[in-house]
């Protein structure tokens, strides 16, 4: 499973819609997430990643692709299969 | 110096109150671990703050919410040092909603992370003071007693914590554990500014009949009177610092003595 697709397992989960139609270009608005909702997206992202993402940083993404891309930058190589 | 000696474990330690607490504890010659969640850079700040007061420091991650990362700390803590002195359960979440908008979700993470870590750590904390005895102090806020506007959750899991702190003051009495809980009105921390941004607040409600806002280092200073062999006949109490807010509710129109 590639990076992307566990994120979007993890959005889905806690957002509450089907996984389907989340895009790289969704935000968190159109699943109505509130702010419980990515808060707890990104710390289940950093504790299965091991990572961690800065409120500085998760504020300036734009979407679901920007979310995604940054925790690629930060995940080694080996691990995005 | 009072605690020099002593190790101390200060939950949500790197940043606002907690800050305040690791620092005026290491001011006072504890060792501390400061714990943080999802700001390391905060943390490691701390620490460093911390060991230029000569004591020594360590950081630990761990979300205070979750009963599995509690127990890996604990077994990280219980390995490296086999004690604890002093512990404090100061880290907070809690989600800003009117009453009908709130879900269980909601409730579960701000209950987990503000009741039920008092709990759980304690538990754990209780075995590394076994026959050395400790102090344990929590921080809450008037929120528990008063209703501030969209607070609901957070106050309702401060009112446990207190409860929390009567029974555990109680029960680790005979093992010379102190259990105390600290109840601040607003401080000036960035957690603040995160409720001016919500709208929940506005900074003129915090001025206290002191005169001023209450600052991390006015419940600190507290704190570490509680974690000091001075303070051992206290035992299970909510010991307020509010600048007099709370007694001086219906004095604000007669600004009474004027």
């Amino acid at each position: 499973m590639t990076i992307e697709e566990q994120i979007r397992d993890i959005v889905a989960r806690i957002t509450r819609v089907d996984k389907s139609i989340i895009t790289r270009e969704s935000t968190f608005k159109d699943f109505k997430a509130d702010s419980l909702d990515v808060v707890q997206a990104l710390v289940a992202v950093e504790e299965l990643f091991d990572i961690e993402i800065p409120d500085e940083v998760a504020q300036k993404f734009q979407n679901f692709g920007d979310f995604v891309s940054y925790v690629e930058s930060k995940v080694p190589q080996t691990e995005k299969v | 110096m009072p605690l020099e000696g002593k190790l101390a474990l200060v939950t949500g330690g790197g940043r606002g109150i907690g800050k305040a607490i690791g620092l005026k504890l290491a001011s006072q010659g504890a060792d501390v671990i400061v714990n943080f969640f999802r700001h390391r850079d905060a943390a490691l700040e701390t620490a460093k703050e911390i060991e230029a007061l000569g004591v020594k420091a360590e950081i630990i991650r761990a979300n205070v919410g979750d009963a599995a990362k509690i127990d890996e700390m604990f077994d990280t803590i219980d390995s490296k040092f086999g004690r604890l002195d002093i512990f404090i359960n100061n880290a907070a979440s809690g989600v800003g909603r009117p009453v009908l908008e709130l879900d269980s979700k909601a409730w579960e993470w701000t209950m987990d992370i503000n009741a039920r870590a008092l709990l759980l750590c304690t538990q754990r904390a209780a075995r590394l003071m076994e026959g050395r005895g400790g102090k344990v102090v929590s921080i809450s806020s008037l929120g528990s007693s008063f209703v501030l506007p969209n607070y609901t959750i957070v106050g309702v899991s401060k009112a446990a914590l207190e409860a929390l702190t009567r029974y555990l003051a109680i029960e680790l009495a005979a093992k010379n554990v102190c259990v105390n809980t600290v109840a601040a009105s607003a401080v000036a921390t960035d957690a603040l500014k995160f409720y001016f941004k919500e709208g929940l607040a506005k900074d003129s409600h915090y001025v206290t009949p002191a005169g001023r806002m209450v600052t991390p280092e006015d419940v600190a200073n507290v704190v570490a009177f509680l974690c000091s062999e001075e303070a051992f006949m206290i035992r299970g109490q909510i010991i307020v610092v509010d600048g007099g807010t709370s007694v001086g509710l219906f004095a604000a129109a007669g600004k009474g003595g004027e």
